[in-house]
């Protein structure tokens, strides 16, 4: 024992030691980086241009109003308007001459290849996310996947972990003034039955 | 066996019905192992092969347990009985986990193992009266054209963890937000865990236990119906259907 504590005194080791742990943390911190940062994407699509063009969310990801996953667009979807945009068609532009993504798009479309979109927003294997209720109880797309109209290609807005979920869980199923503002005991079991619900592990975990 | 009476901890369990339950009738019941092979294809169960099944290691959410009674020539069968997780509404498994990797859901009264809290003490399938519970000893590799079967649904666990029947939880949530976005009352026997669907005979029955109308409670409500260890006070929610008489047996 004390042969080991006389080891550590030597400033080398203490070193060794500081490097060895500072290494662990930053591998910890890049990890968890890269769960919270956006994947590169086939074509930098800008949402930014198509949601200012009034596209509603649902065109493109239509799963969110029905189903688990919100869904990506194919490459047949996209065509059906950038095939005939009167920009590129009256009169014909050639392919060589459009911006470079589009480019990408029309060789897509060409080789009819399908476009691999890297899904932004990630959940673990154990966690089982569904768009439609969440869609159901009224909330927008922005509320968590931020402004689309200021961003160009999907990035991770919010920190996504359980405690994320939980906190929206548990604000909007409390009986205070904002979600009961009357009192109404008819709404107070509703609210506390919705809790029980919505803070229950096996409604994502299974 | 006395019946344990704890009241404080009994009282309000005794009176409650549950939410989901089963019924099995053993008198239809054929032992074809449908029920295994379908639950095994809806939960993404891993298969162990022959050398780790021979440890005692099988990975079955639902077994058929079969015995046999007397000496040799005069061998009598007692029956198939398909045993799976009983969703106890009082459950031995859940206060003695550490970390609180099996719990009891409030909102659907049925057992959870939530799998990226278990850290594998095995403490929940020592103390499981059924033996219902299994143990992920490895991660069990699947070839090729057998990982495209994996039910996306449903995670697939990692060796290491426990894990038991969810009464396909997955397919509850299904039917239930099925139900909510036509704006209805899910229906009775309108969900149907993959056992339920495979079994050719109609033996397992399921539905709500809490609608005095659903054909399982009506079936739980006569005088066929037994349950597992009852006196162990667990409140079992599958009910086992059997006539006195064997049916059909070879004698």
């Amino acid at each position: 024992m004390t042969k080991l504590l006389e080891y550590l005194k030597k400033p080398g080791v203490q070193i060794l030691l500081l490097i060895g742990f500072l290494t662990v943390i930053s591998a910890g911190v890049w990890g968890f980086y890269q769960t919270q940062t956006s994947p590169e994407q086939p074509i930098l699509f800008p949402h930014n241009i198509h949601v200012n063009f009034q596209i509603p969310c649902l065109y493109c990801h239509p799963g969110a109003l029905r189903q688990a996953s919100a869904g990506l667009p194919t490459e047949q979807k996209c065509w059906a308007c950038h095939g005939q945009l009167k920009k590129y068609y009256q009169p014909p532009v050639p392919v060589e001459q459009w911006p470079p993504e589009l480019q990408k798009l029309a060789n897509y479309v060409k080789n009819s290849q399908p476009i691999n979109w890297v899904p932004v927003y990630q959940v673990p294997d154990f966690v089982h996310f569904n768009h439609r209720p969440h869609i159901a109880a009224s909330l927008n797309c922005e509320t968590c996947h931020g402004d689309m109209s200021k961003k160009t290609v999907a990035t991770v807005e919010e920190t996504v972990n359980m405690g994320w979920c939980l906190k929206c869980h548990r604000a909007k199923t409390e009986n205070n003034l904002q979600n009961n503002p009357n009192n109404d005991p008819a709404i107070t079991t509703q609210l506390s039955e919705k809790r029980t619900k919505l803070l229950d592990c096996g409604t994502c975990h299974y | 066996m006395a019946k344990h009476n704890i009241p404080e901890v009994k009282a309000d369990l005794e009176n409650t019905t549950g939410i989901w339950g089963m019924a099995i009738d053993q008198d239809l019941c054929t032992g074809c192992q449908a029920c295994v092979a379908a639950c095994a294809m809806e939960n993404n169960i891993a298969f162990v092969g022959e050398t780790d099944a021979g440890y005692g290691r099988s990975l079955h959410w639902l077994r058929i347990e079969h015995a046999f009674e007397g000496e040799f020539p005069e061998v009598q069968t007692s029956g198939f009985q398909p045993v799976l997780c009983q969703q106890c509404g009082n459950a031995p498994c859940e206060p003695v986990c550490p970390v609180f990797a099996s719990v009891h859901s409030q909102a659907q009264d049925l057992n959870l193992q939530v799998y990226n809290r278990c850290v594998g003490t095995r403490y929940c399938a020592n103390n499981c009266p059924y033996v219902a519970r299994v143990f992920n000893m490895r991660d069990y590799d699947r070839p090729e054209p057998l990982s495209n079967q994996l039910n996306p649904d449903v995670t697939v666990r990692r060796r290491g963890i426990m894990e038991k029947c969810t009464f396909c939880i997955q397919r509850i949530h299904k039917v239930e937000d099925q139900a909510k976005s036509e704006g209805r009352e899910v229906l009775d026997g309108e969900m149907q865990p993959a056992c339920a669907q495979a079994c050719p005979a109609d033996a397992i029955i399921f539905g709500r236990l809490d609608d005095p109308e659903s054909r399982v409670s009506k079936l739980a409500k006569t005088g066929r119906g037994s349950q597992l260890f009852e006196d162990l006070g667990t409140l079992p929610r599958v009910t086992y259907l059997k006539e006195e008489k064997d049916y059909g047996r070879l004698g």
